[in-house]
């Protein structure tokens, strides 16, 4: 421990072990959100590219006419919201994916999508801090 | 000749039909158009791995940056790895693609692509004709733009090539299309005052 207050530990993750677990809907070259797995499969260049939600700080849209702009914002050294910078990183000094901006003309479904990338997120918070109550 | 169906040209909507032979390889969408060729000469590198729509060959070039084909069946490697090399005397490189799902790592630059590596392995790359513009957004952190024409026509191609597209219009290939990537590099310069003597 530091100065009397608990170090945050990093806890290793991961999305896929193999290909074949991504799901069948990355081949429309669209964002698809695996609840199962926890993770958000972005297209980048034609390949299907996995976040696991645990990388994820926040999800937002905003509709511009006929299509709408998502940015995902995913956690970075730096942008501690508090004095200090007390989110735990395996390797603060690599090179990190601070945001990701799409543009869709599927309105409707990118809402859904931020909804789900929201929900998951604020899942998988709650089930962390339940396990730490019982920890404790 | 050696034919594989239901292939994509450079992320294009519409599938077609890739040729090879020993003289090069070409591309016909199977709506009609014209055919995309080239030279077998072209081909510096070339690399198999999993994309979003089945598996894709992916080509470096000598004046034409990074071509893409996919929609290839995993057991067509080995026909694909054959006439490359007979053909072309050309190793098809097998390069897995990291699935962790992290978003940090080291940003290498390659010859025509910026590659992300994630635990030693690529996790994507982003060619170099495809970034429209770079700026330095904050401290520590850089954006990356890529273009996507707001009209219909956004291929470049004048809708030949049946929607194939033309360089540094890859993004607006998907549905969903990439048009801003922001990295965190940290900053080493200010830290890096002092010099530590004595190491090799």
């Amino acid at each position: 421990s530091l100065n009397g207050t608990e170090e945050k530990k990093f806890k290793r993750f991961e999305a896929y072990k193999r290909d074949n677990q991504f799901p069948n809907k990355v081949k429309d070259l669209e964002i698809v959100v695996d609840k199962k797995n926890l993770t958000v499969v972005l297209p980048i260049m034609g390949r299907p590219v996995p976040f696991h939600i645990h990388t994820i700080k926040n999800a937002s849209h905003t509709p511009e006419g006929d299509f709408t702009s998502l940015r995902i914002n995913f956690l970075s050294p730096g942008q501690g919201v508090g004095r200090k910078d007390d989110q735990p990183f395996e390797d603060p000094t690599a090179h990190f994916i601070r945001s990701l901006t799409f543009r869709s003309h599927d309105i409707d479904r990118i809402d859904d999508i931020t909804r789900d990338i929201t929900e998951l997120k604020k899942e998988v918070v709650r089930r962390e801090q339940e396990k730490k109550q019982m920890e404790d | 000749m050696e034919a594989f169906q239901e292939i994509y040209l450079n992320l294009s909507k519409k599938h077609g039909v890739a040729r090879f032979a020993e003289s090069g390889w070409g591309w016909k969408p199977s709506g009609g158009g014209d055919t995309f060729t080239l030279d077998q000469a072209q081909i510096m590198q070339t690399q198999w791995s999993r994309a979003a729509r089945g598996y894709e060959l992916k080509m470096l070039t000598r004046t034409d940056g990074v071509i893409q084909l996919d929609g290839f069946q995993q057991e067509d490697f080995e026909r694909i790895s054959k006439l490359f090399k007979i053909w072309y005397g050309i190793n098809v490189e097998h390069r897995e693609h990291s699935l962790r799902g992290w978003n940090w790592g080291k940003a290498e630059f390659g010859k025509a692509e910026l590659s992300f590596m994630v635990a030693n392995r690529p996790a994507f790359e982003i060619p170099y004709t495809e970034v429209s513009n770079t700026n330095l957004a904050g401290k520590n952190e850089v954006a990356v733009d890529f273009s996507v024409p707001a009209d219909g026509d956004d291929t470049g191609t004048n809708g030949h090539l049946g929607g194939a597209r033309a360089r540094g219009k890859k993004s607006s290939g998907a549905r969903d299309q990439l048009v801003e990537m922001r990295f965190y590099v940290p900053g080493t310069a200010s830290r890096k005052e002092k010099k530590e003597d004595g190491e090799d």
